[in-house]
């Protein structure tokens, strides 16, 4: 049988994200820090380190030191993660919209796909929203029907690890900690690139009730 | 008058519990629906103070005293309202006590039961209050304001409870207990009432209501995020409909990338399969009947004919007659001789001039082919090594014959 740290090992390596919802067993062993020790030799033989984001939610392994080929495999992901930012974005708020809390979506919410399903059908605006999604490259939907467009959108999401679905047999997924790891990307971008972002919502609002 | 009053809170009752319907749809809808029950019903309701009409032409409702009884018994996370008059409540407590205090001095005794009883329904009533505030408090927190839809709201019904709650804590203060002890005296029912009662309610409530004040901030802390987060997401969106090119800069060139776009590419990959362990032969067995056999039925196709040329095959012939003559006369020699030989020994001394590793193949054949009868005659012994690498491989290097 393999070890618990064995087991933690491989899911690093394999290049998976650790977090509550993924994992739980291997979250907990990963936020004890003596197991960290213990993990991290194996780690660093690989030139590896372990990772944290959005405050010790999520772990993954990071490059030790960077060399040539590493910055060409991070300058590729990169590229994907810039790539898949909007459609992202627009996602999570589709969602939060249809989902009537007015709550973001953040690890551990729970989405049911049908009664998301019945809420954009409702609407006209959220089903040319999803449409627009769907066609991104990220999840390259060709479908035209509705049901096949949010299947597919949340197969992908499934498949990139931002969804888990824990039971095969039903259709409710549950966001993991790649989704606050995804807030913490747009927060990062938003402070570099001094976009401030928040302003310009404050301020798109604020017009709107003027208007 | 006893008697009278009894009856009236009978009748009371008695009412409320005949019209409960009535009563339970104006509690739930807010108002009085008057053309589905009959004008006497809700005249007489209304005469019991049970309902009434705030303003002409305004539509009947429940007085507060029956909705707070409701909302008290039901535990109807509606009830926003907090009374937190403790000032008052304290006030009515001393001059109570104070006339209990007095009738005693004067020997009135029945009349200082009737202020003691008085004075306890007061104290027990304080109590109830406050807890019940707690309890109401914790109730709206514990399902997160579900009863207001929007994050905004919840932040508003947030600040709402914790201006509350410090309305709450500063009407606590007001008990002095130093104040409340001198005027008890050395009377035991006062005492009870008035320090012990209290005071374990005082305490109670205050250490709830810390509790209370830390979970709400950190609700609000949760709403905030949450309205950051979404602002985040409708800004980037509002951002990319501006410019519509924006890129972020390549992070990964920088000489420090920041941990979040260093993100180590997989590096496992599946393992093979060990046909050899012998404890994975069952797993494997299983899996090996699963799998399907896919036959793909070649379809006909019409060849145009073609003339087949029919020639006799040269033959091919295999002679190990050589081979096996010599065998024959190895084992002949073993059983002249009587003495062990090893295979090349005798393939040396003879100068045979087949292969070595043939030879051997052979002495090895023969041996086998015989019959068990013959083969009991014989000691066979193969002198080798397992494989240095590939375990469960025996390397021959000879092989001894003899008599046994």
């Amino acid at each position: 049988m393999i070890t618990e740290q064995g087991r933690v090992l491989e899911k690093l390596l394999s290049g998976q994200f650790i977090c509550q919802i993924s994992d739980e067993d291997a979250w907990r062993y990963i936020k004890n820090k003596a197991n960290v020790d213990k993990l991290e030799p194996h780690l660093n033989l690989l030139n590896r380190t372990l990772c944290s984001s959005a405050e010790g939610e999520v772990f993954f392994a990071a490059y030790k030191t960077l060399g040539d080929a590493e910055r060409k495999e991070l300058a590729q992901q990169f590229q994907d993660t810039a790539a898949n930012l909007m459609p992202l974005v627009e996602w999570l708020l589709l969602v939060q919209q249809a989902n009537g809390a007015d709550v973001p979506v953040s690890i551990g919410t729970a989405l049911r796909l049908n009664e998301l399903q019945s809420a954009i059908e409702d609407t006209p605006a959220f089903a040319e929203q999803l449409e627009k999604i769907s066609r991104y490259r990220m999840f390259g939907s060709t479908s035209v029907s509705l049901d096949g467009q949010l299947k597919q959108v949340f197969k992908r999401l499934t498949d990139l690890g931002y969804l888990l679905k824990p039971n095969p047999d039903k259709q409710i997924f549950i966001a993991t900690g790649k989704i606050e790891h995804l807030y913490e990307v747009l927060k990062f971008i938003d402070e570099t690139e001094s976009l401030s972002l928040t302003e310009q919502a404050e301020s798109a609002v604020q017009q709107g009730r003027l208007i | 008058m006893n008697q009278n009053l009894h009856q009236a809170g009978v009748k009371l009752l008695n009412a409320l519990s005949r019209h409960s319907d009535l009563i339970m749809q104006v509690y739930l809808s807010g108002q009085l629906d008057e053309s589905r029950y009959s004008s006497k019903v809700i005249e007489n309701l209304t005469q019991m103070g049970v309902l009434w009409r705030p303003e002409e032409n305004v539509p009947l409702r429940l007085k507060s005293a029956v909705r707070t009884l409701l909302e008290g018994s039901l535990q109807d996370e509606r009830n926003r309202q907090l009374d937190a008059n403790i000032g008052a409540a304290l006030d009515s407590l001393k001059t109570v006590a104070q006339h209990y205090k007095e009738a005693l001095h004067f020997n009135r005794f029945a009349e200082s039961q009737a202020y003691l009883s008085d004075l306890t329904e007061h104290v027990y009533a304080l109590a109830e209050a406050l807890a019940n505030a707690v309890r109401v408090l914790f109730g709206r927190i514990n399902n997160e304001f579900g009863y207001v839809s929007s994050v905004d709201a919840k932040i508003r019904e947030n600040e709402l409870a914790q201006k509350q709650v410090s309305e709450l804590l500063n009407q606590i203060e007001l008990f002095r207990f130093d104040e409340l002890s001198e005027l008890a005296g050395s009377n035991r029912e006062l005492r009870q009432l008035l320090v012990v009662t209290l005071q374990q309610s005082f305490s109670r409530v205050t250490q709830e209501l810390s509790v209370v004040q830390a979970r709400l901030l950190a609700l609000l802390g949760r709403f905030r995020e949450f309205k950051g987060r979404t602002r985040l997401l409708k800004g980037f969106l509002l951002h990319m409909e501006q410019q519509p090119d924006f890129a972020p800069t390549d992070y990964t060139k920088l000489s420090q990338v920041p941990v979040m776009f260093n993100q180590a590419a997989a590096l496992i990959n599946a393992a093979a399969v060990d046909v050899n362990n012998v404890e994975h032969e069952s797993e494997l067995q299983q899996l090996v009947s699963s799998i399907r056999v896919i036959k793909r039925q070649n379809r006909h196709v019409d060849k145009p004919a073609v003339n087949i040329p029919v020639e006799s095959q040269s033959h091919v012939e295999l002679d190990d007659t050589q081979l096996r003559s010599a065998v024959e006369d190895y084992f002949c020699e073993v059983i002249d001789t009587g003495q062990r030989i090893t295979a090349l020994e005798y393939h040396q001394r003879h100068a045979l001039e087949f292969d070595a590793e043939v030879w051997l193949y052979q002495v090895i054949g023969g041996y086998q082919g015989l019959t068990e009868e013959e083969q009991a005659y014989f000691a066979i012994e193969a002198s080798g090594e397992p494989h240095p690498v590939y375990t469960g491989n025996y390397l021959i290097h000879d092989v001894e014959l003899g008599l046994r």
